[in-house]
C-alpha cells in the first residue's frame, strides 16, 4: 500500500496540467481578493446610551445623528450590555453620554467636564481614528460655548483589545475550504473515471490488492495533496497579503484532513456514475461551485435569500469552514468546535457508506 | 499433479442472456492452450470466471490446484493475467509500473529482469503512450509475469498488431512457456491457434464445439485442400454442384433470385485425393466452360473454425 501511496503522488505530480488548474484555481481567487481593499471606512454602527437627557445631550446626538458615515442607533441596552456587543463584534461603537454632561453645577463640583465615553474594538484601526477623532471634535465644539476646557478631557476611549480579523482572513479561510473542496471532488472524480474507461481499475482487480487498501491509497496521497495545498494557499495569504491566523496551524490542518476525506468520498461517488472522465469534471463542478456560494466561502451566509441560510447548514462546507474560521480567526482550540466536527465526522460515515454501496470497478 | 485449469460444468448468465453454456476443459501444466471463437462466443467471460473477476452461475473452477470461488487471494497471488483491453497508469514509466504491481504480491521479479525478457531493457524510463503497439504488448506481457506466475492467461494478445510484431509475440510467449509457465490465450488469428498452442478449444454461443490439438481438429475435416477456381464466365449452381469431386460449395450466391453465381471465382473444397480433382477438370472440359486460373491449398485451422462456426457475419 505504501508503494501505491508513493506512486499516486508521483502520477498527481507529473500530471502538470491537472496540478496547475487544482492550485491554480484557488490561488487566482487569494489574489484577486487580496488586491481588495476589503477594508475601507465604510458605515460606522454606532450605539448611543445617553445618561443625561438634557438639551446639550439632544444637541449632541442630533449632531451626530448627521454625520454621513455614522449609522447611529438609539438602543435600550445598559454600558454593559453594550460593551460585550463591541467585544463580540455586533457593534462597531457605543457612545455613553454621562449624566453631568448638561449639569454645569456637577461638572464644577467634579472640577471638570463630565467626559463622554467612547468603547470600540481593536478590530478596524482606521475606522476606529476617523470615528474618534469625529466624535471628540464635536464633544469639543458642543462644550466650546462654555468656559475653556482641555479637549482630551472631553473624551474618553476605552479601546477593547481584540484578535486583529478582517474581512481578508475571513475570505482566506474560505478559499483553504474552496481548495480543498475542488480539488478533492473533482480531482478524484475525473481520476477514478479515467482509470476505469482505461480498465485500469480491472487490471488491479486481478491483483491480489484488496479493494480497502486502493481507497485507503487513493485518499491517503489525496489528502497529503490538500495538506501541501492548504499550506500554500496560507502562506501566500499570510506572508503576501497581510492574513492572519491566530489559531494553531495544527487544528486547521485538522479540519483540512476531515474536509477533504468528506469531499473525497463524494468525488467517489460521482466518479460512480459518470460514464467519462469529463463527465465526472462536469458533475463535480456542478456540485462543487453551488456550495461554494450557498455555504459562506465569500460572504456570510446570513445575508442569502429565502431558505437558503438554512439549506447552507445541510452543507459539508459550511462545518468546515465554521471550524476553521473558529480555530484560525478566534483561536479557539479544536474542541471548542465539536458541533462542527461531528458534523463533518457525519459527512464522512455518510459519504463513505453511500461511496462503497455505489462505486465499481468495471 | 492437478490440471492448471480445471473448468467443469461452467454456465454464466447475464440476464436471460447465456454467455457460458455449460462449458467443461481442462489446461495440462506446461501446455499453451488456446480458446477460439468468434465475438461474443464466452471466450473472455470464460477467462475472467478462471481469474476470479467475475462469479460463475454454475460450475466450478479451479486453478492449480485450488477452488477459485473459496481460494481467490491464494489464486490470485499464483497466475498472471493480460485483458483483452487494459492499460497503464500515463504517469509512471515501465520500471515504476512493474515494480508497483509487483508490489501487490507476496513473490516478484526484478522490473528490470521482466524488461530484459521482453526485449524493453532500454525503454524502462519510457511511458506506455511513447511506446508502439508490439511493444505495448510486450509490456502487458511482463506486466502479466511480475509475481513468477506458474499459468499466465493472455485474452487476445496480438490483436492489432503488425506480422511482425505477432511473430515477436509469438516468440516471447514460446520462450515463456518453454520456462515451465503454462499459457491460456485466446486470439481471433488461425494461423496464431496454430502455430503456438498445443491444444485448442473452438467456442461458439457459450459452448465448446471442438477440442483437440490443431492437426487433430484439422484432420477432423471431410476435405483436405480448398480449390479456387476462375473461370472465364459465371457458372450456375447447378453446374457447381455438378463438379465431380467437390465436398462442398464454400462461396457461392444468387443474384435477383435466380440460380447464378455472383462472381466467376469459385472456392470449393474437395476430399484428399487427387482423383477429386482430375474428376472436377474433366467435367469442367466436358461441360466447355473456360478455366482462367486454379489455385490448390491445403485446409487450414481457419477451414475448420467456418466449418464449425458458420460464415454468417458477427458483430
Amino acid at each position: 500500500m505504501v508503494a501505491l501511496i508513493f506512486a499516486n503522488l508521483k502520477m498527481m505530480a507529473r500530471n502538470r496540467q491537472a496540478i496547475f488548474w487544482a492550485l491554480f484555481f484557488p490561488l487566482m481567487l487569494v489574489v484577486v481578493f487580496g488586491l481588495f481593499d476589503f477594508n475601507g471606512v465604510g458605515v460606522a454602527d454606532v450605539a448611543v446610551i445617553d445618561q443625561s437627557g438634557g438639551p446639550r445631550a439632544a444637541l449632541f446626538r442630533e449632531r451626530l445623528d448627521a454625520i454621513e458615515f455614522l449609522d447611529l442607533e438609539f438602543e435600550e441596552f445598559g454600558p454593559g450590555d453594550g460593551r460585550r456587543k463591541v467585544e463580540d463584534g455586533d457593534l462597531g461603537y457605543l457612545i455613553i453620554i454621562p449624566e453631568l454632561f448638561d449639569d454645569p453645577t456637577g461638572q464644577a463640583q467634579a472640577e471638570g467636564p463630565a467626559p463622554v465615553m467612547i468603547l470600540y474594538s481593536t478590530r478596524n484601526p482606521d475606522r476606529n481614528q476617523l470615528v474618534d477623532g469625529t466624535v471628540r471634535n464635536l464633544v469639543s465644539d458642543i462644550h466650546s460655548d462654555g468656559s475653556p476646557v482641555i479637549p482630551s478631557l472631553l473624551l474618553t476611549a476605552d479601546v477593547i483589545q481584540v484578535l486583529e480579523v478582517d474581512y481578508f482572513d475571513n475570505v482566506l479561510l474560505g478559499l483553504l475550504g474552496l481548495g480543498i473542496m475542488t480539488n478533492s471532488i473533482i480531482s478524484i472524480a475525473v481520476r477514478i473515471s479515467t482509470f476505469r474507461n482505461q480498465s485500469i481499475l480491472k487490471r488491479l482487480l486481478v491483483t491480489p490488492l484488496s479493494i480497502w487498501k486502493f481507497f485507503a491509497a487513493e485518499i491517503m496521497a489525496h489528502v497529503l495533496l490538500a495538506l501541501v495545498q492548504a499550506g500554500i494557499i496560507l502562506a501566500l495569504g499570510v506572508f503576501v497579503f497581510g492574513g492572519h491566523i491566530h489559531g494553531n496551524i495544527l487544528w486547521v490542518l485538522a479540519v483540512t484532513i476531515l474536509g477533504s476525506i468528506v469531499f473525497l468520498n463524494i468525488g467517489f461517488v460521482l466518479s460512480a456514475w459518470a460514464k467519462s472522465p469529463a463527465a465526472a469534471s462536469g458533475m463535480g463542478n456542478a456540485v462543487a461551485l453551488p456550495m461554494m456560494f450557498l455555504a459562506g466561502t465569500f460572504f456570510s451566509t446570513s445575508a442569502l435569500p429565502w431558505v437558503l441560510p438554512q439549506l447552507s447548514l445541510a452543507l459539508p462546507l459550511t462545518p468546515m469552514l465554521a471550524a476553521l474560521r473558529d480555530i484560525a480567526l478566534d483561536g479557539e482550540p479544536i474542541w471548542d468546535t465539536w458541533p462542527y466536527l461531528a458534523a463533518l465526522c457525519g459527512w464522512v460515515a455518510a459519504t463513505a457508506l453511500a461511496a462503497v454501496k455505489v462505486f465499481k470497478f468495471g | 499433479m492437478e490440471p492448471a485449469v480445471q473448468v467443469e460444468n461452467l454456465v454464466k448468465r447475464f440476464g436471460s442472456f447465456t454467455a457460458v453454456d455449460g462449458v467443461t476443459f481442462a489446461v495440462e501444466r506446461g501446455e499453451i492452450f488456446g480458446i477460439v471463437g468468434p465475438n461474443g462466443a464466452g471466450k473472455t467471460t470464460t477467462l475472467e470466471i478462471i481469474e476470479s473477476l467475475q462469479e460463475p452461475t454454475l460450475g466450478r473452477v479451479s486453478v492449480l490446484g485450488l477452488d477459485v470461488h473459496s481460494n481467490t487471494g491464494k489464486v490470485k497471488a499464483q497466475i498472471g493475467v493480460q485483458l483483452q483491453a487494459s492499460a497503464y497508469y500515463d504517469y509512471l514509466n515501465l520500471k515504476e509500473i512493474l515494480a508497483l504491481l509487483g508490489s501487490f504480491y507476496p513473490s516478484k521479479t526484478e522490473p528490470v529482469t521482466l524488461l530484459e525478457q521482453v526485449g524493453l531493457a532500454d525503454k524502462s524510463t519510457n511511458r506506455i503512450a511513447e511506446l508502439s503497439g508490439g511493444q505495448q504488448q510486450r509490456f502487458a506481457v511482463a506486466a502479466s509475469l511480475v509475481n513468477n506466475p506458474e499459468l499466465v492467461i493472455l485474452d487476445e494478445p496480438t490483436t492489432g498488431l503488425d506480422p511482425q510484431a505477432r511473430r515477436n509475440l509469438w516468440g516471447l510467449i514460446r520462450e515463456v512457456n518453454q520456462r515451465g509457465v503454462t499459457v491460456v490465450l485466446t486470439t481471433h488469428y488461425m494461423d496464431e491457434a496454430e502455430i503456438l498452442c498445443g491444444r485448442l478449444a473452438i467456442m461458439d454461443h457459450g459452448k465448446i464445439l471442438a477440442l483437440d490439438t490443431p492437426r487433430n481438429l484439422i484432420n477432423q475435416l471431410e476435405a483436405s485442400y480448398t480449390v479456387k477456381l476462375t473461370m472465364d464466365q459465371p457458372m450456375t449452381l447447378a453446374q457447381i454442384e455438378s463438379l465431380n469431386g467437390a465436398v462442398e460449395i464454400v462461396q457461392s450466391g444468387k443474384r435477383d433470385g435466380e440460380d447464378v453465381v455472383m462472381e466467376n471465382t469459385y472456392l470449393l473444397r474437395l476430399a484428399n485425393s487427387p482423383i477429386a480433382l482430375r474428376a472436377m477438370l474433366d467435367e469442367i472440359a466436358k461441360a466447355g466452360l473456360g478455366l482462367e486460373n486454379l489455385q490448390i491449398t491445403p485446409v487450414t485451422l481457419e477451414d475448420v473454425f467456418l466449418e464449425l462456426t458458420g460464415n454468417e457475419l458477427r458483430d
